[in-house]
């Protein structure tokens, strides 16, 4: 199929970028989304030019490395996907694709569609985090959890920390991030030791890290690739008004 | 531990206030209605008898009226509204604010269709609440309670209903009300950290039928005035 591509072209953090346009002939419907955008670095290779750079690792959908805004949505079309497990079947012969970085203040470009994400690296090193003795592992059936627990806390504890949330929040808000994190440690007796210093950590944390607060529109939650749920931010406002109220 | 004050400056503190001031406001909304559902109660319902006294509905509008204005318990009341309103809107000033900061560049292309407009723009929708408070209470409380120039309250409500801009304003007014509690009523239990999942579910429900019944009850008080 013939793609026009539209890509945000940025050479740095501190320059002007602006959207170039790319035309690629033979893109194949079984290509996933990044498999196409190596095909145009090729052609970009071969006339010279600077390749388009983009952050990926697994591409498998686990890491959390891949981002891009893809017309208009964070990690493309599919719902509950992430852009390396789109696939070019998504999308039509002729069609015009808008390709853009996640956009935050907290989320800086580094060029092109790559951004900054270590603001999420700061705010998890500032709670989210359990204590537990060193030494040999315990044995894990030691302390018996319920089952319904055990899953609900992993679905919390199943955000990769991509960051599509951020990007498509109005406020640029990491809400859905940090309550996934705080949900996750929260449900589990594991979490309990640092359950009230967690939440006002991470939160402030999140603040100073310059991201905006929650409206509840729920976009986050419609893109989140680990279908993260919108009840742990109203699980995370919970807990910091617990951790207020005894403190 | 110290109870620490720096975390009322936090994104959620913040909503907080929001959501707490925003749902006092919202549980005056229904009181307010109450009172003023007599405006529209059918003619043949009167003369009506109540604490003793026999009354038509121009009596009984402007004995509800007198006594919100005179009884004390209810001015305080009110003063902790304003301040609640005032407060409501210089927090959503600075979390408005907060946000914008946090933006990056503007997107080229946009994609809304994860959200509902009305959840996006709860600025605006508050700003036109916002307009149509200053008016409605020029109109009604500013003459009434505070100038005394006019002392006929229910006469002065039916004159003022008899304009059709009057009536276009409220209309607009009540109608961003509505979106704004649609929205509003769910997302501030939200901000409370109100979570447990059932109670989210039906949540959702209550803060519709409460929005668009608020705006619907409101609604017609102007235009059944307007059209007898
Ligand atoms: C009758 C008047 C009003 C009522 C009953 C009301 C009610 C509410 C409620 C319940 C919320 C939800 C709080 C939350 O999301 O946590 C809210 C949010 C908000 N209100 Fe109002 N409000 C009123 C007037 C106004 C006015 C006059 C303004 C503006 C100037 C305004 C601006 C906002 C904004 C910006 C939000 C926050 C949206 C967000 O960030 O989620 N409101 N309001
Ligand atoms: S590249 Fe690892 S999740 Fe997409």
């Amino acid at each position: 199929m013939k793609i026009t591509l539209k890509i945000w072209r940025q050479e740095s953090a501190k320059a002007k970028g602006k959207l170039e346009t790319y035309q690629l002939n033979e893109v194949e419907q079984d290509m996933s989304f990044l498999e196409m955008l190596d095909m145009l670095n090729e052609d970009l290779a071969v006339k010279g030019e600077r390749s388009v750079e983009f952050d990926h690792d697994c591409r498998e959908g686990i890491c959390g490395q891949c981002s891009l805004v893809i017309n208009g949505q964070a990690h493309g079309p599919e719902s509950h996907y992430t852009t390396c497990q789109t696939h070019m079947r998504s999308f039509k012969d002729g069609d015009t694709i808008f390709i853009e970085p996640f956009r935050a203040k907290a989320f800086p470009v580094i060029r092109d569609l790559k951004v900054n994400r270590d603001s999420f690296d700061t705010i998890i090193q500032a709670g989210g985090y359990i204590s537990a003795f060193t030494g040999n592992a315990p044995e894990a059936n030691n302390i018996p959890i319920h089952h319904d627990i055990s899953e609900s806390a992993f679905d919390s504890a199943a955000c990769i920390g991509c960051g599509a949330c951020v990007a498509t929040c109005k406020n640029s808000s990491a809400a859905l991030f940090v309550s996934a994190k705080i949900s996750h440690l929260a449900k589990l007796p594991q979490g309990k030791v640092e359950r009230k210093e967690r939440v006002e950590w991470m939160i402030t944390a999140h603040d100073e890290e310059g991201f905006g607060s929650c409206t509840h529109t729920g976009a986050c939650a419609m893109v989140c690739p680990q279908e993260v749920q919108l009840l742990d931010i109203t699980r995370m406002n919970f807990e910091f008004n617990r951790a207020l109220c005894i403190s | 531990m110290a109870f620490k004050l720096g975390l009322f400056k936090t994104s959620v503190a913040r909503k907080n206030v929001m959501a707490i001031t925003g749902l006092f406001t919202a549980f005056f909304l229904i009181i307010h209605l109450a009172g003023n559902l007599i405006l529209i109660l059918p003619d043949s319902m009167f003369p009506i008898e109540f604490w003793g006294n026999v009354a038509n509905q121009h009596d009984m509008y402007n004995a509800y009226s007198h006594f919100l204005v005179h009884f004390w318990p209810i001015s305080i009341v009110a003063y902790i509204l304003y301040a609640g309103l005032a407060l409501h809107v210089v927090d959503a000033i600075i979390i408005t604010l907060t946000n914008h900061k946090a933006k990056g560049e503007k997107y080229v292309k946009t994609d809304n269709s994860t959200s509902t407009w009305y959840s996006r723009n709860m600025g605006i929708l508050g700003t036109i609440i916002g307009i149509f408070i200053v008016i409605h209470m020029g109109q009604f409380w500013l003459k009434y309670k505070v100038l005394g120039t006019e002392h006929d309250l229910y006469d002065l409500v039916v004159r003022t209903f008899k304009l059709t801009w009057v009536v276009v304003l409220y209309e607009i007014g009540i109608i961003a009300l509505g979106f704004h509690l649609v929205h509003g009523f769910t997302s501030a239990h939200r901000s409370l950290g109100m979570y447990p999942k059932s109670w989210m579910k039906i949540l959702k429900y209550i803060g519709v039928c409460f929005g668009i019944g608020m705006a619907v009850l409101y609604g017609i008080i102007p235009l059944i005035i307007y059209f007898q």
